[in-house]
């Protein structure tokens, strides 16, 4: 019984994401990324880079990576974001580039720079990236 | 009239599920950076003879590309479920926005055509879909003009801090009645934003159609979070003729009580000189989101002085 209980919760940890980590293309200009740039970043505040607009991406809604993205770095709940949205759409605004795996996230990073984007904290790096900032899920 | 609303409300619903979640709204053109939305609002105001009236349709539609960014409001309004209106005999066709803007970089940016200035917070988004009302403060369409056709310079100061500067010298690109219709605007507005708490403040000068001109000056607050969301707007308003609003303001909050329901109470006061009128407005309002572009709203506005009691309703989709 306590091997059963024991599996469960391995199980159960497997599924959560502890961390995550906001990765750029291996040309992504050299600079300490705070917390306030990535979030402007994502909610299409801040669009350039060394004059050269940047290419953000975000994982499909309900997509855990991105669950904890908006909790822990931009700080936002989901229906404060969606107020946020409906006005930025009014205003011209986009959100960002929806990816539909780490697969194409990569994809993106390999060929556009500057293109920037987050992976699980526990990813196995095997891509040139850089990493831009970590975080732990909130 | 109930089946014919019922078919609206199943009709606009479709546009509502492939959204949900997404925040994304529009079409996007395929390849190409032009993307195609809209909005619609239908209200029902039991002081008006048509029972419901789409308030506004509209066609939004935007291009980005490195540094040039365009973006057009294209609005239809007053177009009565009946076929005809009692306010208006035609359908209005205006363009609310036209305009293209420059961005130098993340900081400086230079808007031209029609727009709306940075002057004012509810001015910022001023159709019903995006407020938690259907009905509009005084101040935001008597005091200040809503929109301007000319030039906007536009600077953020760092993350928190931005300023803009706005001129007109010329006729409004747009035809349709609007409460104050101008050939001059010159605005200085200065905006604090952080994560829950923003504020404003705003001067300009105007000409109106009667070569009458006003100075405004007013400060706009705001504060968000996902309990309560307060905005209050205070502004002042003299003209050459001494017939201006010496303060015209509102304070609104909206409770978040469940996930797709708030309750709204808006104070409004405000003095106008011409009519000779001082005024309280109290509004208590419902809003339903059961997605996150489709809003129902139901509110009572009670008037002090003019005869203006009344329920009104709306139903409001971003698509």
């Amino acid at each position: 019984m306590f091997k059963i209980f024991l599996f469960l919760v391995l199980l159960l940890e497997l599924g959560t994401c502890d961390g995550i980590m906001v990765i750029g293309d291996k040309n992504f200009p050299d600079m300490n990324l705070s917390k306030q740039d990535i979030k402007a970043i994502f909610l299409d505040k801040k669009r350039f880079l060394n004059n050269q607009k940047i290419l953000a991406m975000n994982y499909e809604y309900g997509n855990e990576l991105r669950v904890c993205f908006e909790k822990s770095i931009l700080e936002k709940s989901q229906k404060s974001l969606e107020r946020y949205w409906r006005k930025a759409y009014y205003k011209g605004k986009k959100p960002p580039k929806i990816i539909k795996s780490i697969e194409m996230l990569f994809s993106y990073i390999e060929s556009v720079s500057p293109s920037i984007g987050y992976i699980d904290a526990n990813t196995t790096l095997k891509e040139d990236v850089k990493i831009l900032f970590e975080s732990q899920c909130s | 009239m109930l089946i014919k609303f019922l078919f609206y409300l199943f009709f606009l619903t479709g546009f509502v599920f492939a959204n949900e979640g997404k925040n994304l709204y529009g079409l996007n053109i395929p390849n190409s950076s032009l993307n195609i939305g809209g909005y619609l609002d239908m209200t029902y105001d039991d002081m008006r003879r048509d029972d419901f009236l789409f308030e506004d349709i509209a066609m939004l539609f935007s291009s980005n590309s490195d540094h040039f960014d365009l973006l057009g409001e294209i609005e239809l309004s007053h177009i009565s479920l009946e076929g005809k209106s009692s306010i208006h005999s035609d359908v209005d066709v205006n363009v609310e926005r036209l305009q293209v803007s420059y961005n130098i970089n993340d900081n400086d940016s230079l808007v031209f055509g029609r727009f709306n200035s940075d002057v004012g917070f509810w001015n910022q988004a001023p159709i019903t879909i995006l407020q938690d009302t259907t009905t509009t403060p005084h101040v935001e369409q008597y005091v200040f003009p809503q929109a301007t056709t000319g030039m906007m310079y536009k600077k953020r100061i760092n993350s928190e801090e931005r300023l803009s500067f706005t001129l007109q010298y010329n006729k409004d690109l747009a035809h349709q009645e609007e409460t104050l219709k101008i050939d001059k605007h010159i605005a200085l507005a200065y905006v604090f934003e952080s994560d829950e708490f923003s504020w404003g403040i705003s001067l300009g000068t105007y000409r109106d159609n009667n070569h009458i001109n006003s100075h405004y000056a007013g400060l706009s607050v705001e504060y968000d979070n996902d309990l309560i969301s307060i905005q209050s707007e205070l502004f002042t308003e003299e003209d050459t003729v001494h017939q201006g609003k010496p303060y015209s303001g509102y304070v609104q909050s909206v409770w978040h009580l469940f996930d797709k329901q708030d309750m709204v109470m808006r104070l409004e006061a405000y003095y106008d000189k011409k009519n000779d009128l001082k005024e309280e407005i109290y509004l208590l309002g419902y809003v339903y989101r059961p997605f996150s572009n489709l809003s129902l709203k139901g509110e009572y506005v009670y008037h002090s002085k003019l005869p203006l009691n009344r329920f009104v309703y709306s139903l409001s989709v971003l698509f």
